[in-house]
């Protein structure tokens, strides 16, 4: 694509602008990089106040735990192998292979199966054939930077990690799926109406969305421990106590999540021409199946942009699953923030930073598949006030 | 549309919606009127408590709740009008205050400390935010097609990472002994303690606010970018209108709706400013006007609560959102009986 | 890391999580636990999980839960972990059971300082004790000829000598992070100046020579604390002294262990412990216990198997495993060298923690309010009156005061 020579930039404006980039770029991912760091060190290693000494561990390396020059190669030609396929032959496979319509199911199962190979291959394969390979390497097999992934073990293995992170899985599936059945609804709903008590649903949703959660959540957590001697007299002992119970939480999740939901898939929808709608109903469709068969096909952009921002606030909630779920049923944020507020020695804090890391890995491989849906969808929504 | 066909559709998210945010709300609304008190009675109580070897007894006298004959607490529910209100708002603080002028004892009274801090948080991460996500959508719209993907999603990294772990990983390039401490230290040569001072902790909060939302700024102006109409572009271009002419006349307005959605968003989640405050733990120096409820609803260890306190807070909170959504408001209003 | 010792430590947590192998019988009721989440609740729920059936929820926001739960019919839990304080709304909800009749029955390895009695009636049996007290860098003190303070006049003294002699920047640690850690401070120093906290009817009285006394010395152990003592709990304390930033500090006993945890002490072997500072008329410091409580809302077979369970949870094979996790109160404990702070303290005639409702009020005052103190916004007397306030405000909302 040739642009018009008047919008040709200076050398100048070129050079600042990637400056800026560069430096936003560094500012986006240092947080996040360096908790990363940490999170392979040795406690004394990770709280250092030398950054050298944080990035190379001496104290880690003394404890024999380290990467050769050898080792890093390795790695960084597998992350830049699973970042290609990300972006080339995984949409492409995925393309081919999901039935018509389905094409978000054949994107799930193949981001699971790609962040399950990377997993395999990265914790079961390379470590026997980089020994190996160290071995016989001379210098380059010699390690330079302390790491040990002795914490990501300590959380995963020891403490039992994985029902959290199951827990979290099912919370967030649950919210999503019924928070974009609800919305979906809803916004169809909102934006074909025209009434003044849709306007008025509008305005009070939107100031629901304003409220601080404290206050609700508090008010949740009496009614819901006692919700089976509450709910005795209507439905006799099958009663259930609501509090510990996903399902419930999920319900809250999702309440507190409409008012976003609703005012994203409106405004959709509303870029949705209604002569569309019409036609449909022309040809004898009732409302909801002109809504099923016509709508919801060219609407699949604007639910997986609105169903992204619904699975970031069920799987970052803190507040909501921190006080409604038993540790039974603990969902992984909630989990480390216990982990953090425990009585710590600096090796539980740096086993939580390890925790906390682990569970960025699956919001990083969702951002990364998700990322042109994301844009093209908010592009093709355009959100509107 | 029917109205019987769009209550079908609206019924499942609005049945939501009240059972699970306004009914509560109802219930805080008459909460902040109201004052629950269980029924306490003066008892002499002998306590017996471990000691290291032997153990220590205490008789005093206490005051312990009653209970009913099903071992329930008693309480009474009185009627306390705009009571809780007055002990949130403190008045007679606030004439105090202002009958000297001053400014730093009127800043010593929770409520009015914790607005100042939420109101000088929102509209000064408000501009930053708007900047640097317009900022931010330019640049990466400027660069090339191949660089472009793996810059967004470095841009996205802030926005979609757990809040609570965001500004943990923030707080401890600072705290103590931090890396960014250190290295700030070394290079202005003197010492410097982020965490011991009100408006050094102020900074980094926003710091990290804005670190947060601004990445949600660029992607939805980004987004916006791509709709740029090229031909009024390129007409601006031979009307001989400078880049920065351009910028303001043809690319911002066209922009403007989803400028006004990200500020309507961030002054409704600025306002509720909670996160950073835990997680900075600036309550010595610095609170917010959710964390002031969240603290009267946090039961201390012998369980009691300040619900009607809590409450009052809450209401005056969510007023302080309508007032700041009034124009916003106002505007939609207009836009849809325009639509008619 | 290598495959195979992944592979191997999978196996073999496997194994461990076998269940009965270290109780005496089997469990088949199912029972619920919550309490506190550190190292000492660990050990004691693991013990009680060998017997089958029980499931432990640790979580350091208990608090908020527990009466709410425990007054639930059935309670949701049927044992608790409480402390001093987190016991007084239990009580006074009537919804932990009196225990007299089941230590009768299965209580025979219960020492009687274990049992908490209120009006005579054992209401919970205490596992642990916890207080703040002085640890000190033993090579610093030697080194500069340095007596071991006890007095904090003393410990003053001691800070400002190892400050002029270079060795550290900010001598002194503290648990001053506001909220509960800095009201805990307040109250240790306050007690310690032999000052009460109420008069007549729950009227606060703490704005007097006393108040006054200890905020003056809160104050001046600051000027030799790190500026951000405001933000500095006990884990960052903890690490302050592991990284040898600090000389002396009015520590937790439960973190005693970790000055010679050999994987992030640098100082390990060099931090000694010792009896709290004295204030005009006690130790400046206040005990604590921990303890298990055991709701009404059950039947009688669970709290029996419940009971049991716990029996096996605080018994002497798991205080032998973990005999340094915490100041056992249990037979079969044995005092090692971190234990000796605590155990002066108490000869020294420290008192315990005075518990109630009033003070759970008083606590959240002092633990916001006296910051603005130390930060120089307000002078003691304000500083204090202030916090009468709040308390006053707080304390009328709640019912304790007319």
């Amino acid at each position: 694509m040739s642009q018009p020579r008047a919008l040709r930039q200076p050398a100048l404006l070129r050079i600042s602008s990637a400056a800026f980039l560069a430096f936003w770029c560094l500012v986006a991912a240092f947080p996040i990089f360096w908790i990363t760091v940490m999170s392979f060190k040795a406690p004394v290693d990770a709280f250092d106040a030398n950054p050298f000494n944080v990035i190379f561990g001496p104290e880690t390396r003394a404890r024999g735990k380290g990467l050769s020059t050898l080792d890093i190669l390795a790695g960084l030609t597998l992350f830049y192998a699973t970042w290609r396929i990300a972006i080339g032959p995984l949409p492409r496979a995925v393309r081919e292979w999901s039935p018509g319509g389905q094409v978000w199911i054949g994107w799930i199962i193949g981001a699971l199966v790609t962040g399950l190979a990377f997993v395999v291959v990265l914790f079961g394969v390379l470590p026997p054939v980089m020994d190996l390979l160290n071995g016989i390497a001379g210098p380059l097999g010699r390690d330079v930077i302390g790491l040990t992934t002795e914490h990501y073990h300590t959380v995963w293995i020891e403490r039992g990690f994985t029902r959290n992170f199951q827990n979290s899985l099912l919370v967030t599936t649950g919210v999503v799926t019924i928070s974009l059945t609800f919305g979906t609804l809803a916004g169809y709903g909102l934006a074909r109406s025209g009434s003044s008590l849709a306007f008025w649903i509008l305005i009070i949703a939107l100031i629901f969305r304003a409220l601080p959660h404290a206050v609700l959540v508090a008010g949740y957590l009496p009614v819901f421990i006692n919700s089976a001697e509450i709910l005795r007299p209507i439905l006799g002992d099958a009663a259930p106590t609501l509090y510990g119970k996903p399902a419930a939480t999920i319900a809250v999740l999702v309440a507190i999540n409409q008012p976003f939901t609703i005012w994203m898939l409106r405004s959709f929808f509303q870029n949705i021409p209604a002569d569309l709608d019409e036609a449909a109903r022309v040809d004898g469709c009732s409302h909801f199946q002109a809504f099923r068969r016509v709508i919801m096909p060219v609407m699949w952009p604007g639910v997986i942009t609105t169903g992204l921002f619904s699975f970031l606030l069920a799987y970052n909630d803190f507040l909501v699953t921190s006080l409604l779920l038993d540790a039974q049923n603990q969902t992984m944020v909630p989990a480390i923030a216990g982990m953090f507020n425990m009585e710590t020695t600096t090796t539980d804090q740096v086993v939580a930073v390890a925790a906390a890391v682990s569970i960025t890995a699956p919001l990083f491989l969702l951002v990364m598949i998700f990322q042109r849906q994301i844009v093209s969808g908010l592009t093709a929504g355009a959100v509107k006030g | 549309m029917k109205f019987r066909t769009f209550a079908a559709f609206v019924a499942p998210s609005i049945l939501m919606m009240l059972l699970f945010i306004a009914f509560p709300l109802v219930s805080v609304l008459k909460q902040s009127f109201y004052l629950t008190q269980p029924v306490y009675e003066m008892v002499e109580v002998e306590t017996c408590t471990p000691g290291f070897l032997t153990q220590t007894c205490v008789t005093e006298t206490k005051a312990q709740p009653q209970l009913d004959e099903f071992g329930k607490i008693v309480t009474t529910t009185t009627f306390v009008g705009l009571q809780s209100y007055q002990n949130v708002l403190e008045f007679g603080r606030v004439k105090a205050a202002w009958a000297k002028r001053s400014w730093s004892e009127f800043q010593t009274i929770d409520f009015w400390k914790a607005l100042r801090f939420t109101l000088t948080f929102t509209f000064i991460t408000l501009p930053l935010i708007l900047g640097m996500g317009l900022g931010i959508a330019l640049v990466i719209n400027n660069a090339t097609r191949a660089l472009r993907g793996p810059v967004i999603f470095l841009s996205l990294l802030p926005m979609i990472i757990t809040p609570v772990i965001g500004a943990l990983s923030i707080r401890w390039l600072f705290i103590g002994d931090g890396i960014l401490t250190a290295g700030l230290e070394w290079w202005l040569e003197r010492d410097i303690a982020m965490f011991a001072q009100a408006w050094t902790l102020e900074l980094m909060m926003m710091f990290y606010r804005v670190w947060h939302v601004a990445p949600f700024a660029a992607i939805i102006f980004y987004a916006g970018l791509q709709t740029v109409n090229q031909d009024s572009l390129e007409s601006a271009v031979i009307d001989g209108a400078s880049r920065w002419q351009r910028l303001r006349y043809v690319i911002v307005p066209h922009l403007m709706p989803l400028i006004v959605f990200v500020t309507l968003i961030h002054l409704m989640d600025a306002y509720r400013v909670f996160e950073e405050v835990v997680g900075f733990s600036s309550q010595a120096h610095v609170i917010s006007l959710q964390w002031l409820t969240y603290d009267f609803l946090v039961p201390d260890q012998a369980g009691n609560r300040s619900v009607s306190r809590a409450s009052a807070s809450a209401m005056l909170t969510m007023i302080g959102i309508v007032i700041l959504l009034v124009p916003v408001l106002r505007r939609t209003w207009r836009d849809h009986r325009g639509g008619h | 890391m290598k495959l195979k010792t992944m592979l191997a430590a999978g196996a073999v947590s496997l194994i461990s999580t076998g269940a009965w192998a270290g109780c005496a019988f089997e469990n088949d009721v199912p029972i619920k636990s919550l309490s506190a989440g550190f190292e000492a609740w660990k050990a004691v729920t693991d013990a009680m999980a060998e017997c089958g059936n029980v499931e432990a929820e640790l979580d350091q926001e208990f608090r908020e839960k527990q009466p709410s739960a425990f007054e639930a019919n059935p309670s949701l839990y049927h044992i608790g972990g409480v402390a001093n304080s987190t016991m007084v709304p239990l009580l006074n909800a009537g919804t932990i059971r009196p225990l007299d009749d089941l230590v009768e029955k299965y209580g025979q390895n219960l020492t009687p300082n274990q049992l908490i009695k209120v009006d005579g009636q054992t209401m919970a049996i205490a596992m642990m004790v916890n207080t703040q007290h002085l640890m000190y860098r033993e090579d610093i003190f030697s080194d500069l000829g340095l007596e071991v303070p006890t007095t904090y006049q003393e410990m003053l003294d001691a800070a400002a000598k190892i400050q002029e002699a270079g060795v550290v920047e900010y001598p002194i640690g503290g648990t001053f992070k506001s909220g509960w850690n800095l009201g805990e401070e307040f109250i240790n120093m306050y007690i310690g100046e032999g000052g009460s906290f109420f008069g007549e009817g729950n009227m606060p009285a703490i704005n007097n020579e006393q108040g006054v006394a200890s905020l003056e010395m809160l104050k001046a152990l600051t000027e030799y604390m790190d500026p951000e003592y405001l933000v500095s709990d006990s884990t960052y304390v903890q690490q302050q002294f592991q990284q040898g930033k600090i000389a002396i500090a009015n520590l937790w006993a439960s973190r005693a262990g970790a000055m010679d945890d050999e994987a992030e002490s640098q100082v390990v072997g060099k931090v000694k412990m010792a009896a709290a500072p004295m204030g005009s008329a006690a130790p400046a410091t206040t005990l604590w216990w921990d303890g298990l409580v055991f709701a009404t809302n059950m039947t009688d077979e669970e709290a029996d198997a419940a009971f049991r369970v716990a029996m096996e949870g605080i018994d002497e094979e798991m205080v032998k495993a973990n005999n340094d996790t915490a100041v056992w109160l249990i037979n079969g404990y044995e005092p090692g060298e971190v234990a000796m702070g605590a155990a002066a303290t108490a000869a020294a005639g420290a008192l315990p923690y005075p518990a109630s409702g009033p003070m759970g009020i008083m606590h959240t005052a002092l633990g916001n309010g006296v910051a603005a103190f130390l930060t120089g916004d307000k002078d003691a007397e304000t500083t204090l009156a202030d916090i009468e306030a709040e308390y006053t405000t707080a304390a009328k909302e709640a019912g304790l005061v007319q």
